[in-house]
């Protein structure tokens, strides 16, 4: 539902490094969703379809690479990835003591300019 | 040419946020975002959070509704001063529609500042405001499959208050469940239970607000 959102705060982001560092035009995006962060991609790239028409990034492609929910567990030390967006035991021991060290990201990695 | 842009998606929004934070730190005032599903009881708890601390502490409140004023009016009869924000459709607050509404408040005669989300379990949990401490409140009749269900707002809060327990004995809900799964999302969430309606365990949630605004 928050997806317009999201999607605006991206381009005014990249468009204002544009600015600042003198690019003319995005051609190509690339961020990552954690699956746990509660973002449907499809909207993402629909709200984008739209919102980047008026923008310098108006013919950029947009990547989206989906993180999975992971961690390390405390006990058995072994790094684990899940497929559901929270973790209640380490799928590997059993144990209730882990970190989360991803799955929870809305980060933008690079964007190709010109 | 490739450009590395390691950042947050919601960058622009949290740049509008730190302002936001500074602007309430030079005003001495402790702001709490609280979020909640629609119905869980958030403008009830307000009222009863307001009465409990308004002798002692000067609060103020932003209410954040997709439409309508019926929330304001209530807290405006609390004699607190309050500014409605109408999102017109949009499902959470963001640092931009706060910012917009910092100077209808005297930032600077208030002790805490009550941000009252739009009614949703999912959006405002990404949208930083500016705020101290974010708060969720659950409703016991909500059901104990909520914090599986929307994990990120469970993360994000560092309190939860559960409401409504004087339902509980109506119920089928199992509210160790709930603490279970929401500890385990959030292990160092700080977990108050109260009843908005006969009042039950308000004080101690009013008492450690109380505390965190004179640390």
């Amino acid at each position: 539902m928050h997806e317009a959102s999201i999607v605006l705060s991206l381009l005014d982001t990249l468009t204002n490094r544009c600015r600042e560092e003198g690019y003319r035009s995005i051609e190509s995006i690339r961020i990552k969703i954690g699956m746990a962060s509660g973002i449907m991609p499809e909207a993402i790239v629909f709200a984008f379809q739209a919102a980047k028409q008026d923008t310098i990034a108006r013919d950029a492609e947009l990547f989206i690479e989906m993180v999975p929910v992971g961690g390390s567990c405390s006990d058995c030390r072994n790094d684990f990835e899940v497929s559901e967006a929270y973790v209640i035991n380490c799928p590997l021991c059993g144990s209730p003591s882990f970190k989360i060290g991803k799955g929870y990201e809305l980060d933008i990695v690079e964007m190709e300019v010109n | 040419m490739k450009v590395k842009v390691v950042t947050r998606i919601l960058e622009a929004n949290d740049r509008i946020a730190e302002e936001n934070a500074r602007r309430f730190r030079e005003a001495g005032v402790y702001v709490v975002n609280l979020m909640g599903a629609p119905g869980a009881g958030k403008t009830t708890l307000l009222e009863k959070t307001i009465l409990g601390l308004k002798d002692s502490l000067r609060i103020g409140v932003i209410e954040g509704d997709i439409a309508g004023t019926d929330d304001a009016e209530r807290i405006n009869n609390t004699g607190v001063p309050v500014v409605q924000i109408n999102t017109g459709g949009a499902c959470h607050l963001d640092a931009n529609m706060i910012s917009e509404v910092l100077p209808d408040l005297p930032l600077g005669e208030l002790d805490i500042l009550v941000i009252e989300n739009v009614g949703n379990l999912v959006c405002p949990a990404e949208f930083r405001v500016g705020e101290d401490v974010k708060v969720m409140l659950l409703s016991v009749t909500e059901g104990h499959d909520k914090p599986l269900k929307y994990p990120l707002m469970f993360r994000e809060s560092s309190v939860m208050i559960l409401n409504k327990i004087d339902l509980l004995k109506h119920l089928d809900v199992d509210i160790s469940k709930i603490k279970r799964d929401a500890l385990s999302l959030n292990p160092s969430m700080r977990i108050f239970e109260v009843s908005g309606k006969t009042g039950e365990g308000i004080d101690r949630w009013t008492e450690w607000l109380k505390g965190q605004r004179s640390q």
